[in-house]
């Protein structure tokens, strides 16, 4: 299905709606709040936006001494290129070690890779343990709404009746005792894997460390009970030092969820010690590429900064309206119309660096600084330079240009124009269905010229200058 | 080294050095520069915080439902916490990490075992490597005495902080680490509260995976 008609879709869908608008001010107030503790706001974005940049400028040698100093902890550092890639060694550490059964801690990373369905081709169950993928996995593995809020589209009504079904217990609809039902149902398959599946908010160079940002305490179980951790992030994730990871912590809860810290940050660091009593015995990361490297000295370089909090999706007024489903790939939102054409193709987003109003809320909140609108920008033009917008736009642009060289012309057309639109509104000052363009006006009003173009008023000003 | 794979590893770090441009001289240039960040590890700005630590601490902790005692000395942790557990009605045994081990818990009229966290739990006692004031945060390390699962599969957490272990940032709690323990424990857990989500309808309930409660003791003796 393409974007136009998924976002036709989740329009019509009221009770998406009704979710939507109930879900919109909590993040973006909690945001606000949270953020005036900072004494310097500006100065704290300044410093992460640095962080991240010096990461990328050198990211080949920072992989490199974290590879070096997670070997040394004991961790085994392998690559994946793309999904076939990291679901392959998934499955490969899952046979070596004889693992049935794996819980999962959220990792975007692992649905870009489909890993899921390629665990349960293997014969492996995997448990997400989040709770909002847990709903997800239980309605028919459905996919997130959002990169933080996973069920950001769902009402607790649709989970009650979600719950019921599935668990075979009866109807609750407090939010307490759903939250407490999914405990007793995951705490057995905690205490039951053999494997932990993660993903990295951070690797840390200076110790070759993992930090992993929860809330809900999923993400401790899993890389603290099974016999093996998998870490499982992108190589852009690597910052050099402990110091770095607290500017940056000081940033994504905020911007994330509003928090000024999530409950638990894990920094994790090489396996069990001989004389521990709990820790995996086998650590391994898994530090995907996925389309990230290429993006490494190009213009849209700046994309790698991300720290995927979500804050541009919660700001954004197209996000807000249609949610994270109509934008069809793993990540939604400002985020996601730039990743999204770079890691899946131009050709196959087409629509996505146009759902967006560059109104630059996305701008202003990002963490990390990243020029959100300019990137969307650059990929309309992108589109432009492949010849890959549709023939009746580049033959109306062409027309345009042709016209717009030729002032006698252009006026002349303009006074046209405004005549026709004057007409359309037939004395009022709104246009309901614009005649030569009638889908612009499916959603919203024309606004009908109001007296002289602007061409009159100024051949008039000069007129009375003149006299 | 680096496992089975590699070739992903070689294409993707050599994919990065073309676009970077990598030769030996920058290289060894970037080497330098990234030497000084580890040996520095220069930190970012920091938000002002109240001259009374503890102070802030403990409203920064509480801000995140966390609840706190003061007590003077190591040796009144247990009847505190005993207090505590009665108030609550909550059981008066579970697991103690086995530094805290020689307290006296079985004059409080505790049963506690010094080891590991259970399934089974309903309450963990643990210390802590310090806390953190600018977010009411503990942090833990994990090791033989102070086992990481203790304060996270029971239902109620109960940590004693002693107050000169109470720093400003999170910069000054890996400052101590590096003094004190050379290198990183397996874990370090850094603990804001009870455990909470906010996944249906961005409602916050406490108690998702981890503990319900979170009780901190803090010890004023130096």
């Amino acid at each position: 299905m393409h974007f136009k008609a998924r976002v036709g879709e989740k329009l019509a869908d009221r009770i998406l709606q009704e979710n939507l608008a109930k879900a919109k001010p909590k993040f973006v107030d909690s945001r606000a709040k949270v953020m005036l503790e900072l004494d310097d706001i500006e100065a704290t974005r300044e410093a992460a936006k640095q962080i991240r940049n010096r990461s990328l400028e050198n990211l080949d040698l920072w992989l490199e001494t974290f590879e070096s100093k997670a070997t040394e902890a004991g961790a085994q550092v392998h690559y994946a290129r793309d999904s076939q890639e990291i679901c392959k060694l998934v499955v490969d550490i899952a046979r070596r070690h004889g693992v049935r059964k794996i819980t999962k801690s959220k990792s975007m990373v692992t649905e870009e890779a489909g890993l899921n369905r390629a665990l349960e081709a293997a014969g492996i169950q995997p448990v997400e343990t989040d709770l909002g993928e847990y709903i997800l996995q239980i309605n028919d593995n459905e996919p997130p709404s959002h990169i933080i809020a996973p069920v950001f589209h769902k009402s607790k009504e649709e989970i009650s009746d979600l719950f019921a079904r599935t668990h075979n217990t009866p109807r609750k609809t407090d939010i307490n005792e759903l939250t407490r039902e999914a405990r007793e149902q995951l705490r057995p398959h905690f205490l039951s894997s053999d494997m932990g599946i993660s993903g990295g908010n951070f690797i840390i160079a200076e110790t070759g460390s993992v930090a992993i940002v929860t809330n809900e305490g999923n993400g401790r179980l899993c890389t603290t009970l099974p016999k093996v951790h998998v870490v499982i992030t992108g190589i852009e994730k690597a910052i050099a030092t402990l110091d770095d990871l607290s500017t940056l912590l000081r940033l994504l809860p905020r911007s994330a969820t509003g928090q000024a810290i999530t409950n638990y940050v894990s920094v994790l660091t090489g396996t069990k010690r001989p004389d521990e009593f709990d820790g995996p015995e086998h650590l391994y990361f898994i530090l995907v590429d996925n389309g990230r490297a290429d993006l490494i000295g190009s213009e849209f370089q700046d994309m790698l900064r991300c720290i995927r909090c979500g804050a541009c999706m919660n700001h954004c007024p197209v996000y807000q309206t249609i949610g994270g489903h109509a934008y069809g790939w793993v990540y939604p939102g400002p985020m996601g119309s730039v990743l999204t054409p770079l890691y899946q193709g131009l050709e196959n987003a087409l629509d996505l660096p146009h759902a967006a109003t560059l109104c630059n809320q996305c701008g202003v909140v990002c963490p990390v600084k990243i020029p959100l609108p300019e990137l969307l920008r650059k990929l309309r033009e992108k589109q432009v330079e492949r010849g890959l917008r549709p023939l009746s736009e580049r033959i109306a642009l062409r027309a345009w240009a042709w016209v717009a060289r030729r002032p006698a012309l252009y006026a002349l057309g303009t006074k046209i124009g405004v005549r026709y639109l004057k007409w359309l509104a037939s004395g009022k000052d709104r246009i309901k269905v614009l005649g030569v363009a009638p889908a612009w006006t499916q959603g919203r009003d024309f606004p009908a010229p109001q007296g002289e173009t602007f061409r009159e008023l100024y051949a008039r000003g000069q007129r009375d200058c003149a006299r | 080294m680096h496992g089975g794979n590699v070739t992903a590893r070689d294409d993707i770090l050599g994919r990065l050095r073309s676009k970077l441009g990598r030769n030996a001289q920058n290289a060894a240039t970037a080497r330098q520069a990234m030497g000084e960040v580890l040996e520095r590890h220069p930190g970012g700005p920091r938000p002002s915080q109240p001259a009374d630590r503890l102070a802030y601490f403990r409203q920064r902790s509480e801000a995140l439902s966390t609840t706190i005692d003061e007590v003077a000395a190591f040796a009144d942790a247990p009847a505190a916490v005993a207090a505590y557990l009665k108030r609550h009605g909550l059981p008066l045994a579970g697991g103690v990490a086995p530094g805290l081990s020689d307290l006296p818990w079985a004059e409080a009229g505790l049963r506690f075992e010094a080891r590991g966290g259970r399934p089974d739990d309903l309450v963990g006692i643990t210390g802590c490597f310090c806390a953190i004031a600018e977010t009411g945060t503990l942090m833990l390390c994990s090791g033989h005495d102070t086992p990481a699962a203790l304060s996270l599969l029971p239902e109620t957490h109960i940590a004693l902080v002693r107050l000169s272990r109470i720093v400003a940032a999170m910069e000054d709690a890996w400052q101590l680490a590096r003094d004190e323990l050379g290198r990183l424990p397996r874990a370090v857990n850094f603990v804001s509260g009870p455990s909470r989500t906010g996944d249906i309808e961005q409602t916050i309930v406490l108690g998702a995976h981890g503990p319900y409660r979170v009780h901190l003791v803090v010890i004023r003796e130096a």
